[in-house]
């Protein structure tokens, strides 16, 4: 048995980098990593693709208050979808195999164990997103200049800024997901309170408080983060400014998250 | 075990390796490996990417993981999804992941648990290499006949409750061990003489079974007394044994038909 090795520990104890190259090692070994983020990638520009193409060849009535930037954006609905599902996965999946375990045998302390995990999630959402967010909004006017219909560049007001925001929206949900999923371990359970949430709530608000609608994720996201027009306290589905509805997004997913942690520090594994 | 390696929180005191909680080792898997169950690893990943990733995370040696593979007998299979193992392919790579730091401590849980014979021998005798090779190795079982071919030294623990912490040879001799089995054409004649020299004796049809006198002094009273002796053997109680009467009441789940039971039950 090689005792040298067991001599040759390295100095000082496990950190951050390491954690971090584990964390990394375990979603690229799983084949379904890249099966999703590829299915995702492909869902996005399809539904940007159709969206953007039947937006083309109508009477000039049609364009008015038309927003090329949100049509083209319209694939990443999706994109919140299956991230919230892969936000809550990356934790619940370590629960449902018992993975955990052998998890928390390698990197005991659980702070630091967490925070290394919302980190590598953070990263991986945000790029994952961004580069989404680009690409259909690059798609989708090409889709609509090409068309004859107007269009818009990352130059035009307002663009830029939703195209970049959509992508950190879209994370920050996928946080948020992450967050469910450390609050109930279960892969069922955190789905169904993302959808509750995501798709749910907003409906069921319609009916308690309508002004209060304005203050959901899902209608942050399109009313707010994804247009450039109507935009600012004036408008009537907007009252909700992109920057205060980002920030509200960033409170939601640290809420979650929170809660989630603290649970996870204490519970038993 | 969970509590040692900082699973699960004890309701009062506290577990420590080598004076530290496991949640404070510098590098837990090259100080403490720990099988504690099955099934903890992804279905879906391969066997050698499970220890990779298990590796990365304390800084191991890439070379480390098919060497593990290699002791535990998977390389055949090491890029096979583990969700397609068979149970006793699993509790090799649970070992062999326990194994992956080459740590001075070791602990498993159930460790034979779903093996086949051939297994069970594999795993009896990697057992006491690794404590050979001068590692304390914890072993927790309900198969208290594959503890007595294994241990050293024996923790029996009931509901909770430490009940013994002794050696196998004490724990046995301590409980019901000293009966002597006695063959002899002269039983009647042979069965006075022992109960005069105050031991009990049983007929147990063809033989005796004597408490409370060594085989040597039985020897000598056959002897003294001319009478002939065909066999005598010393009864060592089994380990089983020696924990059923240990635990008698500590058991936690009694089938309603042992009396006791249900005599409490008349009671409540």
């Amino acid at each position: 048995m090689s005792t040298e090795i067991l001599l040759n520990a390295p100095r000082g104890h496990y950190r951050i980098k390491h954690v971090a190259r584990s964390e990394i090692a375990k979603i690229i070994t799983l084949r379904s990593s890249a099966i999703t983020l590829g299915l995702t990638f492909a869902a996005c520009l399809l539904v940007t693709g159709l969206v953007s193409h039947s937006a083309l060849h109508h009477d000039p009535g049609y364009y008015a208050g038309f927003d090329p930037t949100a049509e083209s954006l319209t694939g990443m609905i999706t994109v919140a979808l299956a991230g919230g599902v892969m936000g809550a996965l990356l934790i619940t999946s370590e629960y449902s195999s018992g993975t955990i375990r052998s998890t928390l045998a390698a990197a005991p302390k659980r702070p630091l164990l967490l925070a290394t995990k919302v980190g590598v999630t953070t990263v991986l959402m945000v790029v994952f997103c961004e580069v989404l967010s680009f690409a259909s909004f690059f798609l989708g006017q090409a889709i609509l200049s090409g068309g004859g219909a107007p269009s818009a560049t990352l130059a035009s007001s307002g663009s830029a800024r939703a195209v970049v925001m959509t992508g950190l929206f879209i994370a920050l949900i996928a946080l948020m997901s992450f967050g469910f999923g450390l609050i109930f371990r279960s892969t069922a359970a955190a789905i169904a309170a993302f959808v509750g949430v995501i798709f749910v709530l907003p409906l069921v608000m319609h009916g308690i408080s309508e002004s209060d609608v304005h203050y959901l994720p899902t209608n942050i996201l399109i009313n707010a983060i994804m247009s450039t027009v109507n935009q600012g306290p004036g408008g009537q589905f907007a009252p909700v400014s992109p920057t205060v509805g980002l920030v509200l997004m960033t409170v939601y997913a640290a809420i979650a998250l929170a809660v989630g942690a603290a649970l996870f520090v204490r519970r038993d594994a | 075990m969970r509590m040692i390696v900082g699973l699960d929180l004890p309701d009062s005191g506290s577990a420590l390796i080598g004076g530290k909680h496991y949640a404070e080792l510098d590098w837990p898997l090259r100080e403490v490996g720990a099988l504690l169950d099955a099934k903890a690893f992804h279905p879906a990943r391969t066997a050698r990417n499970h220890l990779r990733w298990l590796a990365l995370g304390n800084d191991i040696p890439r070379v480390r993981v098919d060497e593990v593979l290699d002791q535990v007998g998977l390389t055949s299979v090491a890029n096979r999804r583990v969700g397609k193992f068979s149970l006793g392919m699993t509790q090799r790579l649970g070992i062999a992941a326990a194994l992956l730091g080459d740590p001075g401590v070791l602990l498993f849980d159930e460790p034979v648990n779903g093996l086949d014979p051939e297994g069970i021998r594999w795993v009896r005798h990697f057992l006491r290499d690794l404590a050979k090779e001068g590692r304390t190795v914890l072993v927790s079982s309900h198969l208290i006949s594959e503890m007595s071919l294994t241990a050293d030294r024996l923790v029996v623990i009931g509901r909770g409750r430490l009940i013994a912490e002794t050696s196998v040879a004490d724990f046995v001799a301590r409980s019901g061990g000293g009966a002597v089995r006695l063959v002899t054409p002269d039983q009647v004649a042979f069965t006075a003489v022992i109960s005069t020299a105050g031991a009990t004796v049983e007929d147990d049809g063809g033989s005796l079974t004597v408490e409370g006198l060594t085989s040597s002094q039985i020897g000598d009273l056959g002897v003294q007394n001319g009478l002939r002796i065909y066999e005598l053997t010393p009864i060592t109680a089994s380990l089983e044994d020696a924990f059923m009467e240990l635990t008698q009441d500590e058991v936690e789940y009694r089938p309603s038909t042992m009396p006791g039971a249900i005599a409490v039950g008349e009671k409540e």
